[in-house]
Protein backbone atom coordinates (compact mmCIF):
# COMPACT_ATOMS: atom_id res chain seq x y z
CA UNK A 1 0.00 0.00 0.00
CA UNK A 2 1.77 3.42 -0.79
CA UNK A 3 0.22 6.85 1.05
CA UNK A 4 -1.92 8.96 -1.10
CA UNK A 5 -1.95 13.18 -1.12
CA UNK A 6 -5.26 12.69 0.37
CA UNK A 7 -3.73 11.14 3.62
CA UNK A 8 -5.21 7.38 2.97
CA UNK A 9 -1.96 6.12 4.28
CA UNK A 10 -3.64 2.82 4.72
CA UNK A 11 -4.41 2.34 1.32
CA UNK A 12 -8.36 1.98 1.90
CA UNK A 13 -10.18 1.65 -1.24
CA UNK A 14 -11.21 4.71 -3.03
CA UNK A 15 -15.06 5.11 -2.17
CA UNK A 16 -14.47 3.58 1.23
CA UNK A 17 -11.90 6.49 1.88
CA UNK A 18 -14.28 9.31 0.77
CA UNK A 19 -17.13 8.68 2.35
CA UNK A 20 -15.44 8.11 4.93
CA UNK A 21 -13.31 11.47 5.44
CA UNK A 22 -16.62 13.43 3.82
CA UNK A 23 -19.00 11.51 5.74
CA UNK A 24 -22.14 12.87 4.01
CA UNK A 25 -25.43 12.29 5.12
CA UNK A 26 -23.49 11.95 8.95
CA UNK A 27 -25.73 13.06 11.79
CA UNK A 28 -29.31 12.48 13.25
CA UNK A 29 -32.81 14.16 12.28
CA UNK A 30 -34.23 17.10 14.62
CA UNK A 31 -36.51 15.40 17.49
CA UNK A 32 -39.80 15.04 15.94
CA UNK A 33 -38.93 15.06 12.28
CA UNK A 34 -42.07 13.13 10.70
CA UNK A 35 -41.78 10.44 8.81
CA UNK A 36 -38.13 9.61 10.63
CA UNK A 37 -37.55 5.77 11.13
CA UNK A 38 -34.13 5.15 13.15
CA UNK A 39 -32.96 1.23 13.78
CA UNK A 40 -29.22 0.62 14.59
CA UNK A 41 -27.33 -2.67 13.42
CA UNK A 42 -23.92 -3.55 15.80
CA UNK A 43 -21.45 -6.06 15.41
CA UNK A 44 -20.02 -6.56 18.54
CA UNK A 45 -17.03 -8.75 17.86
CA UNK A 46 -15.81 -6.22 15.55
CA UNK A 47 -16.76 -3.19 17.65
CA UNK A 48 -19.13 -1.39 14.91
CA UNK A 49 -22.67 0.31 15.89
CA UNK A 50 -24.59 1.77 12.62
CA UNK A 51 -28.00 3.81 13.17
CA UNK A 52 -29.65 4.01 10.42
CA UNK A 53 -32.41 6.91 10.05
CA UNK A 54 -34.36 7.33 7.12
CA UNK A 55 -37.30 9.98 6.59
CA UNK A 56 -40.51 8.62 4.60
CA UNK A 57 -43.17 10.15 2.86
CA UNK A 58 -45.37 7.29 2.43
CA UNK A 59 -43.56 4.52 1.20
CA UNK A 60 -40.44 6.47 -0.51
CA UNK A 61 -37.09 7.49 1.52
CA UNK A 62 -36.95 11.58 1.02
CA UNK A 63 -33.68 11.48 2.85
CA UNK A 64 -31.62 9.83 5.21
CA UNK A 65 -28.64 10.09 8.22
CA UNK A 66 -26.29 8.37 9.84
CA UNK A 67 -24.22 7.74 12.47
CA UNK A 68 -21.56 5.39 13.02
CA UNK A 69 -18.61 4.09 15.48
CA UNK A 70 -16.28 1.53 13.46
CA UNK A 71 -13.83 1.17 11.29
CA UNK A 72 -13.53 3.49 8.29
CA UNK A 73 -15.83 0.74 6.04
CA UNK A 74 -18.34 0.93 8.44
CA UNK A 75 -18.38 4.14 8.51
CA UNK A 76 -18.47 4.50 5.18
CA UNK A 77 -21.29 2.04 4.24
CA UNK A 78 -23.38 3.86 6.72
CA UNK A 79 -22.90 7.35 4.60
CA UNK A 80 -23.32 5.33 1.30
CA UNK A 81 -26.69 3.42 2.78
CA UNK A 82 -27.78 7.04 3.77
CA UNK A 83 -27.18 9.03 0.48
CA UNK A 84 -27.97 6.08 -2.08
CA UNK A 85 -31.66 5.27 0.26
CA UNK A 86 -32.55 8.57 -0.60
CA UNK A 87 -35.89 9.15 -3.64
CA UNK A 88 -36.06 5.38 -3.22
CA UNK A 89 -39.43 3.10 -2.94
CA UNK A 90 -39.57 0.67 -0.17
CA UNK A 91 -39.55 -2.21 -2.57
CA UNK A 92 -35.96 -1.52 -4.22
CA UNK A 93 -34.52 -0.76 -0.69
CA UNK A 94 -35.58 -4.07 0.00
CA UNK A 95 -33.33 -5.74 -2.40
CA UNK A 96 -29.90 -4.16 -1.17
CA UNK A 97 -27.99 -6.77 -0.03
CA UNK A 98 -24.32 -6.98 1.93
CA UNK A 99 -22.65 -7.70 -1.20
CA UNK A 100 -24.22 -4.96 -3.60
CA UNK A 101 -22.18 -2.66 -1.07
CA UNK A 102 -19.01 -5.10 -0.81
CA UNK A 103 -18.95 -3.68 -4.71
CA UNK A 104 -19.97 -0.35 -4.86
CA UNK A 105 -17.28 0.23 -2.04
CA UNK A 106 -14.70 -2.48 -2.69
CA UNK A 107 -14.88 -4.19 0.52
CA UNK A 108 -12.64 -6.80 1.03
CA UNK A 109 -13.53 -9.79 2.10
CA UNK A 110 -11.87 -9.41 5.56
CA UNK A 111 -14.14 -6.53 5.96
CA UNK A 112 -17.27 -8.08 4.80
CA UNK A 113 -19.03 -8.23 8.05
CA UNK A 114 -19.32 -4.11 7.44
CA UNK A 115 -21.61 -4.75 4.81
CA UNK A 116 -23.53 -7.35 6.68
CA UNK A 117 -24.04 -4.15 9.17
CA UNK A 118 -25.34 -2.13 6.27
CA UNK A 119 -27.68 -4.40 5.58
CA UNK A 120 -28.80 -5.24 9.23
CA UNK A 121 -29.41 -1.45 9.61
CA UNK A 122 -31.40 -0.82 6.43
CA UNK A 123 -33.45 -4.27 7.18
CA UNK A 124 -34.17 -3.44 11.05
CA UNK A 125 -35.45 0.15 9.60
CA UNK A 126 -37.56 -1.18 7.00
CA UNK A 127 -38.63 -4.04 9.34
CA UNK A 128 -39.55 -0.53 11.76
CA UNK A 129 -41.34 1.05 8.82
CA UNK A 130 -43.26 -1.91 7.84
CA UNK A 131 -44.72 -2.28 11.53
CA UNK A 132 -45.41 0.94 11.59
CA UNK A 133 -47.51 1.26 8.39
CA UNK A 134 -49.45 -1.68 9.55
CA UNK B 1 4.21 13.43 6.75
CA UNK B 2 4.79 14.70 10.30
CA UNK B 3 7.12 11.56 12.05
CA UNK B 4 6.32 11.27 15.55
CA UNK B 5 7.76 7.80 15.85
CA UNK B 6 11.06 7.93 16.84
CA UNK B 7 10.06 5.30 20.02
CA UNK B 8 9.95 2.66 16.78
CA UNK B 9 13.14 4.16 15.08
CA UNK B 10 15.25 7.27 14.45
CA UNK B 11 16.48 8.28 11.22
CA UNK B 12 20.40 8.10 10.66
CA UNK B 13 22.45 11.03 11.93
CA UNK B 14 24.12 13.12 9.41
CA UNK B 15 27.17 12.93 11.28
CA UNK B 16 26.34 9.17 11.88
CA UNK B 17 25.83 8.73 8.18
CA UNK B 18 29.30 10.74 7.31
CA UNK B 19 30.96 8.62 9.77
CA UNK B 20 30.06 5.42 8.51
CA UNK B 21 30.98 6.60 4.87
CA UNK B 22 34.54 5.51 4.65
CA UNK B 23 33.92 1.97 5.48
CA UNK B 24 30.70 1.08 2.87
CA UNK B 25 32.89 2.54 -0.20
CA UNK B 26 34.41 0.40 -2.93
CA UNK B 27 38.00 2.07 -2.29
CA UNK B 28 37.12 2.64 1.34
CA UNK B 29 38.18 0.64 4.44
CA UNK B 30 37.02 -2.96 4.20
CA UNK B 31 39.48 -4.66 6.05
CA UNK B 32 38.04 -7.72 8.35
CA UNK B 33 38.35 -5.93 11.93
CA UNK B 34 39.83 -9.91 12.65
CA UNK B 35 42.27 -10.13 10.28
CA UNK B 36 46.08 -9.53 11.06
CA UNK B 37 47.23 -7.06 8.74
CA UNK B 38 47.29 -3.17 7.84
CA UNK B 39 43.57 -3.00 6.58
CA UNK B 40 42.16 -5.12 9.38
CA UNK B 41 44.28 -3.00 12.23
CA UNK B 42 41.96 -0.34 10.71
CA UNK B 43 38.67 -2.00 10.86
CA UNK B 44 40.20 -3.22 14.27
CA UNK B 45 40.55 0.47 15.54
CA UNK B 46 37.84 2.06 14.32
CA UNK B 47 35.67 -1.22 16.18
CA UNK B 48 37.48 -0.30 19.06
CA UNK B 49 36.98 3.53 19.26
CA UNK B 50 33.01 2.72 18.78
CA UNK B 51 33.30 0.08 21.97
CA UNK B 52 34.30 3.35 23.38
CA UNK B 53 32.12 5.52 22.67
CA UNK B 54 28.95 2.87 23.46
CA UNK B 55 30.85 2.24 26.75
CA UNK B 56 30.94 6.14 27.74
CA UNK B 57 27.30 6.43 27.10
CA UNK B 58 26.37 4.47 29.47
CA UNK B 59 29.40 3.96 32.40
CA UNK B 60 30.98 0.81 31.42
CA UNK B 61 34.71 -0.22 30.31
CA UNK B 62 35.18 -0.52 26.51
CA UNK B 63 35.67 -4.31 27.56
CA UNK B 64 32.08 -4.82 29.05
CA UNK B 65 30.58 -4.16 25.28
CA UNK B 66 29.57 -7.28 22.43
CA UNK B 67 28.54 -5.84 19.16
CA UNK B 68 25.48 -7.96 18.14
CA UNK B 69 22.65 -7.67 15.67
CA UNK B 70 20.29 -5.06 17.86
CA UNK B 71 18.59 -5.10 20.94
CA UNK B 72 16.54 -8.36 19.84
CA UNK B 73 19.57 -10.30 19.81
CA UNK B 74 21.10 -8.78 22.71
CA UNK B 75 17.89 -9.79 24.65
CA UNK B 76 18.37 -13.66 23.38
CA UNK B 77 22.05 -13.88 24.08
CA UNK B 78 21.21 -12.23 27.87
CA UNK B 79 18.59 -14.47 28.53
CA UNK B 80 19.23 -17.48 27.05
CA UNK B 81 23.15 -17.28 27.52
CA UNK B 82 23.05 -17.14 31.12
CA UNK B 83 20.98 -19.63 31.86
CA UNK B 84 22.67 -21.69 29.48
CA UNK B 85 26.17 -20.95 30.92
CA UNK B 86 24.54 -22.38 34.40
CA UNK B 87 24.11 -25.58 32.57
CA UNK B 88 20.33 -25.06 32.08
CA UNK B 89 18.47 -27.53 30.63
CA UNK B 90 21.12 -30.18 30.59
CA UNK B 91 22.40 -30.14 34.21
CA UNK B 92 18.09 -30.86 35.17
CA UNK B 93 18.12 -28.26 37.95
CA UNK B 94 15.27 -26.21 38.30
CA UNK B 95 15.68 -22.89 36.96
CA UNK B 96 13.42 -19.36 37.53
CA UNK B 97 13.08 -15.96 35.84
CA UNK B 98 11.19 -13.17 36.67
CA UNK B 99 10.31 -10.88 34.40
CA UNK B 100 7.19 -8.59 34.15
CA UNK B 101 3.97 -8.95 31.54
CA UNK B 102 4.80 -5.40 30.08
CA UNK B 103 8.80 -6.33 28.38
CA UNK B 104 9.51 -6.21 25.16
CA UNK B 105 7.94 -9.25 22.96
CA UNK B 106 11.32 -10.04 22.15
CA UNK B 107 12.13 -11.21 25.97
CA UNK B 108 8.74 -12.40 26.43
CA UNK B 109 8.99 -14.72 23.47
CA UNK B 110 12.55 -15.48 24.71
CA UNK B 111 11.26 -16.55 28.25
CA UNK B 112 8.40 -18.27 26.86
CA UNK B 113 11.01 -20.40 25.14
CA UNK B 114 13.01 -21.38 27.72
CA UNK B 115 9.54 -22.55 30.01
CA UNK B 116 9.49 -25.63 26.76
CA UNK B 117 12.66 -26.36 28.07
CA UNK B 118 11.72 -26.75 31.83
CA UNK B 119 12.32 -23.41 33.31
CA UNK B 120 9.90 -21.38 35.35
CA UNK B 121 9.13 -18.28 34.78
CA UNK B 122 7.45 -15.10 36.45
CA UNK B 123 5.72 -12.63 34.91
CA UNK B 124 5.28 -9.67 36.91
CA UNK B 125 1.89 -7.68 36.75
CA UNK B 126 2.70 -3.83 36.71
CA UNK B 127 1.22 -1.27 38.93
CA UNK B 128 -1.50 1.69 36.93
CA UNK B 129 1.17 3.77 35.65
CA UNK B 130 3.32 0.60 34.65
CA UNK B 131 6.20 0.27 37.25
CA UNK B 132 7.44 -2.74 38.46
CA UNK B 133 8.80 -1.92 41.87
CA UNK B 134 11.63 -3.59 43.46
CA UNK B 135 9.67 -4.74 46.18
CA UNK B 136 7.19 -6.63 43.77
CA UNK B 137 10.65 -8.39 42.35
CA UNK B 138 12.24 -9.47 45.26
CA UNK B 139 8.86 -10.76 46.64
CA UNK B 140 8.74 -12.78 43.57
CA UNK B 141 12.43 -14.04 43.97
CA UNK B 142 12.82 -17.86 45.37
CA UNK B 143 15.99 -20.33 45.87
CA UNK B 144 15.76 -21.02 42.50
CA UNK B 145 15.79 -17.92 40.82
CA UNK B 146 18.57 -17.06 38.47
CA UNK B 147 17.60 -13.99 36.89
CA UNK B 148 15.85 -10.95 36.60
CA UNK B 149 15.21 -9.64 33.63
CA UNK B 150 13.26 -6.18 33.29
CA UNK B 151 13.24 -3.32 30.88
CA UNK B 152 14.93 0.60 31.78
CA UNK B 153 11.96 2.02 30.06
CA UNK B 154 8.73 0.83 28.70
CA UNK B 155 8.98 1.64 24.64
CA UNK B 156 5.22 1.78 24.48
CA UNK B 157 4.27 4.09 27.92
CA UNK B 158 7.54 5.35 28.98
CA UNK B 159 7.43 4.16 32.44
CA UNK B 160 11.35 4.00 33.88
CA UNK B 161 11.91 1.45 36.34
CA UNK B 162 13.68 1.90 39.31
CA UNK B 163 16.84 -0.07 38.58
CA UNK B 164 18.85 2.05 40.70
CA UNK B 165 17.00 0.33 43.94
CA UNK B 166 16.53 -2.56 42.62
CA UNK B 167 20.10 -3.96 41.68
CA UNK B 168 22.40 -3.80 44.58
CA UNK B 169 19.26 -5.78 46.29
CA UNK B 170 19.44 -8.22 43.59
CA UNK B 171 23.39 -8.48 44.17
CA UNK B 172 22.88 -9.07 47.79
CA UNK B 173 20.94 -12.47 46.71
CA UNK B 174 23.24 -13.52 44.28
CA UNK B 175 20.59 -13.08 41.35
CA UNK B 176 21.81 -11.19 38.26
CA UNK B 177 20.07 -8.78 36.28
CA UNK B 178 19.61 -7.98 32.84
CA UNK B 179 17.76 -4.83 31.50
CA UNK B 180 16.84 -4.10 27.84
CA UNK B 181 17.93 -0.43 27.96
CA UNK B 182 16.86 -0.01 24.47
CA UNK B 183 14.15 2.67 24.98
CA UNK B 184 16.40 4.08 28.08
CA UNK B 185 19.90 4.65 26.73
CA UNK B 186 20.48 8.52 25.15
CA UNK B 187 17.34 9.56 27.27
CA UNK B 188 18.51 8.39 30.95
CA UNK B 189 21.49 8.63 32.53
CA UNK B 190 23.05 5.57 32.78
CA UNK B 191 26.10 4.96 35.21
CA UNK B 192 26.75 1.05 34.94
CA UNK B 193 29.81 1.81 37.70
CA UNK B 194 27.41 2.71 40.02
CA UNK B 195 24.41 0.74 39.21
CA UNK B 196 24.84 -3.06 40.07
CA UNK B 197 23.17 -4.21 36.62
CA UNK B 198 25.43 -7.30 35.13
CA UNK B 199 23.67 -7.67 31.66
CA UNK B 200 22.28 -4.33 29.42
CA UNK B 201 21.25 -4.42 26.38
CA UNK B 202 21.18 -1.18 23.62
CA UNK B 203 20.26 -0.55 20.06
CA UNK B 204 21.78 1.64 17.34
CA UNK B 205 18.97 2.43 15.34
CA UNK B 206 16.79 4.32 18.73
CA UNK B 207 19.32 6.77 19.09
CA UNK B 208 19.75 7.88 15.66
CA UNK B 209 22.32 5.24 14.82
CA UNK B 210 21.57 2.29 11.82
CA UNK B 211 19.66 -0.79 12.12
CA UNK B 212 20.43 -4.01 11.94
CA UNK B 213 23.48 -3.30 14.95
CA UNK B 214 23.46 -3.11 18.57
CA UNK B 215 25.21 -4.12 21.73
CA UNK B 216 25.03 -6.35 25.09
CA UNK B 217 27.05 -4.82 28.03
CA UNK B 218 28.68 -7.71 29.96
CA UNK B 219 29.39 -6.71 33.58
CA UNK B 220 33.30 -7.78 34.24
CA UNK B 221 33.36 -7.38 37.88
CA UNK B 222 31.89 -9.48 39.05
CA UNK B 223 32.12 -11.04 36.00
CA UNK B 224 28.85 -12.33 34.58
CA UNK B 225 29.11 -15.05 32.44
CA UNK B 226 27.22 -16.45 29.18
CA UNK B 227 26.95 -19.37 26.72
CA UNK B 228 27.45 -17.93 23.49
CA UNK B 229 24.00 -18.06 21.05
CA UNK B 230 26.11 -17.99 18.19
CA UNK B 231 29.05 -20.23 17.50
CA UNK B 232 31.98 -19.87 15.03
CA UNK B 233 34.99 -17.99 15.14
CA UNK B 234 34.91 -16.90 18.53
CA UNK B 235 34.91 -13.38 18.26
CA UNK B 236 33.60 -11.09 21.22
CA UNK B 237 35.46 -12.88 23.49
CA UNK B 238 33.80 -15.54 22.15
CA UNK B 239 30.35 -14.60 23.52
CA UNK B 240 29.00 -13.43 19.69
CA UNK B 241 31.07 -15.05 16.61
CA UNK B 242 30.91 -13.54 13.30
CA UNK B 243 32.65 -10.92 11.23
CA UNK B 244 31.61 -7.57 12.69
CA UNK B 245 30.02 -5.31 10.16
CA UNK B 246 32.47 -2.41 10.94
CA UNK B 247 30.18 0.41 9.07
CA UNK B 248 27.18 -0.59 11.36
CA UNK B 249 29.74 -0.72 14.59
CA UNK B 250 31.21 2.36 13.04
CA UNK B 251 27.65 4.11 13.12
CA UNK B 252 26.61 2.98 16.03
CA UNK B 253 29.45 4.32 18.20
CA UNK B 254 29.39 7.56 16.33
CA UNK B 255 25.56 8.01 17.56
CA UNK B 256 26.33 7.03 21.22
CA UNK B 257 29.30 10.31 21.22
CA UNK B 258 26.76 12.08 20.08
CA UNK B 259 23.95 11.16 22.30
CA UNK B 260 26.30 11.58 25.26
CA UNK B 261 27.38 14.91 23.49
CA UNK B 262 23.67 16.16 23.28
CA UNK B 263 22.59 14.65 26.62
CA UNK B 264 20.93 17.39 28.15
CA UNK B 265 19.55 19.52 25.29
CA UNK B 266 17.63 16.23 23.47
CA UNK B 267 16.18 15.30 27.04
CA UNK B 268 15.41 18.71 27.58
CA UNK B 269 14.14 19.24 24.04
CA UNK B 270 11.95 15.85 23.75
CA UNK B 271 10.61 16.66 27.25
CA UNK B 272 9.47 20.59 26.41
CA UNK B 273 7.68 18.59 23.12
CA UNK B 274 5.72 16.28 25.16
CA UNK B 275 4.30 18.62 27.85
CA UNK B 276 3.56 21.44 25.21
CA UNK B 277 1.64 18.17 23.34
CA UNK B 278 0.28 16.95 26.47
CA UNK B 279 -0.93 20.42 27.53
CA UNK B 280 -2.97 20.78 24.44
CA UNK B 281 -4.16 16.75 24.35
CA UNK B 282 -5.32 16.84 27.91
CA UNK B 283 -8.27 19.17 27.00
CA UNK B 284 -9.66 16.52 25.41
CA UNK B 285 -12.79 15.44 27.35
CA UNK B 286 -11.99 11.74 29.01
CA UNK B 287 -8.53 11.74 27.46
CA UNK B 288 -6.23 9.17 29.66
CA UNK B 289 -2.56 9.27 29.56
CA UNK B 290 -1.38 5.61 30.43
CA UNK B 291 2.11 5.70 32.09
CA UNK B 292 3.36 7.95 34.88
CA UNK B 293 3.16 12.07 34.81
CA UNK B 294 5.63 12.41 37.18
CA UNK B 295 9.06 14.23 35.67
CA UNK B 296 12.37 12.05 36.63
CA UNK B 297 9.59 8.18 36.68
CA UNK B 298 7.91 8.98 32.80
CA UNK B 299 10.83 8.95 29.81
CA UNK B 300 11.36 12.47 28.33
CA UNK B 301 10.58 11.48 24.57
CA UNK B 302 7.29 9.44 24.38
CA UNK B 303 3.68 10.04 25.20
CA UNK B 304 0.55 7.62 24.90
CA UNK B 305 -3.07 8.30 25.28
CA UNK B 306 -6.21 7.10 25.06
CA UNK B 307 -9.04 8.22 23.49
CA UNK B 308 -12.31 6.59 24.62
CA UNK B 309 -15.06 6.35 22.62
CA UNK B 310 -13.64 6.75 19.30
CA UNK B 311 -12.81 3.52 17.51
CA UNK B 312 -9.52 2.66 17.18
CA UNK B 313 -9.00 2.51 13.35
CA UNK B 314 -10.59 5.31 12.16
CA UNK B 315 -8.74 7.25 14.68
CA UNK B 316 -5.28 6.24 13.38
CA UNK B 317 -6.62 6.32 9.58
CA UNK B 318 -8.32 10.40 10.20
CA UNK B 319 -4.50 11.11 11.21
CA UNK B 320 -3.03 9.90 8.02
CA UNK B 321 -0.91 12.69 7.55
CA UNK B 322 1.01 11.87 10.98
CA UNK B 323 2.59 8.93 11.66
CA UNK B 324 2.36 7.54 15.27
CA UNK B 325 2.14 4.69 16.62
CA UNK B 326 -1.22 3.04 17.41
CA UNK B 327 -2.45 0.27 20.48
CA UNK B 328 -1.32 -1.89 19.01
CA UNK B 329 2.87 -0.48 19.15
CA UNK B 330 4.99 -3.09 18.27
CA UNK B 331 2.28 -5.71 17.44
CA UNK B 332 0.46 -4.39 14.70
CA UNK B 333 0.80 -7.12 12.48
CA UNK B 334 -1.50 -8.97 14.81
CA UNK B 335 -4.35 -6.43 14.92
CA UNK B 336 -4.72 -7.20 18.46
CA UNK B 337 -4.85 -4.55 21.65
CA UNK B 338 -1.43 -3.53 23.61
CA UNK B 339 -0.62 -6.27 25.86
CA UNK B 340 1.03 -3.41 27.20
CA UNK B 341 -2.22 -1.22 27.72
CA UNK B 342 -4.02 -4.70 28.71
CA UNK B 343 -2.01 -5.11 31.70
CA UNK B 344 -2.61 -1.45 32.69
CA UNK B 345 -5.66 -2.25 32.69
CA UNK B 346 -7.15 -0.48 29.62
CA UNK B 347 -10.12 -2.73 28.30
CA UNK B 348 -9.82 -3.60 24.78
CA UNK B 349 -11.80 -1.19 22.65
CA UNK B 350 -9.27 1.52 25.09
CA UNK B 351 -6.62 0.05 24.45
CA UNK B 352 -7.31 0.00 20.42
CA UNK B 353 -8.29 3.87 20.90
CA UNK B 354 -4.68 4.76 21.79
CA UNK B 355 -1.69 6.66 20.24
CA UNK B 356 2.00 6.61 21.00
CA UNK B 357 3.60 9.96 20.19
CA UNK B 358 7.46 9.93 20.65
CA UNK B 359 9.51 12.71 19.13
CA UNK B 360 12.89 13.52 17.90
CA UNK B 361 15.51 15.74 17.69
CA UNK B 362 13.82 17.43 14.44
CA UNK B 363 10.55 17.59 15.99
CA UNK B 364 9.23 21.05 16.23
CA UNK B 365 6.92 23.07 18.18
CA UNK B 366 4.81 23.96 15.38
CA UNK B 367 4.47 20.14 14.49
CA UNK B 368 3.49 19.60 17.88
CA UNK B 369 0.54 22.40 17.67
CA UNK B 370 -0.22 20.95 14.32
CA UNK B 371 -0.75 17.56 15.86
CA UNK B 372 -2.92 18.31 18.50
CA UNK B 373 -4.79 20.74 16.26
CA UNK B 374 -5.65 17.42 14.23
CA UNK B 375 -6.12 15.13 16.86
CA UNK B 376 -8.27 17.44 18.43
CA UNK B 377 -10.65 17.92 15.41
CA UNK B 378 -10.79 14.18 14.69
CA UNK B 379 -11.63 12.95 17.98
CA UNK B 380 -14.26 15.69 18.01
CA UNK B 381 -15.23 14.85 14.54
CA UNK B 382 -15.21 10.78 15.64
CA UNK B 383 -17.12 11.07 18.92
CA UNK B 384 -19.98 13.41 16.87
CA UNK B 385 -20.19 10.42 13.85
CA UNK B 386 -21.09 7.91 17.11
CA UNK B 387 -23.82 6.78 17.73
CA UNK B 388 -23.00 5.54 21.14
CA UNK B 389 -23.25 7.70 24.48
CA UNK B 390 -20.53 10.42 24.98
CA UNK B 391 -17.32 9.60 26.94
CA UNK B 392 -16.59 12.13 29.34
Amino acid sequence: MTETDDGNAFGYAPEIWRLFRNAPNAGAFPDGTPGVVSAEAGTPAARSVLRLALRFDGARVIDGRFQAYGCPASIAVGAWIAGWASGRHVDELRLLKAAHLREALEIPEDRAHCALLGEDALRAVLSRHQEQRA
Amino acid sequence: MIYLDYAATTPIDEAVFEAMLPYLKPDGLHGNPASTHGPGFKARAAVETARQQVAALIGAEASEIIWTSGATESNNLAIKGALEFRGFPKNGKPVHIVTSKTEHKCVLDTCRQLETLGARVSYLKPDGQGRVTAEAVLAAITPDTVLVSLMWVNNEIGTVNDIEQLAPRLRERGVMLHVDAAQAAGKLAIDLKTVAVDLLSVSAHKLYGPKGVGALYVRRKPRARLSPQMHGGGHEQGMRSGTLATHQVVGMGAACALAAARFDADVAHWRGLRDALWARLQTIPGVLRNGPTDGDRAAPHLLNLSFPGVEGESLRASLGGIAVSSGSACSSATAEPSYVLRALGRDDETANASLRFSFGRRTTAAEIEQVADTVIAQVAWLRELSPLPRNG
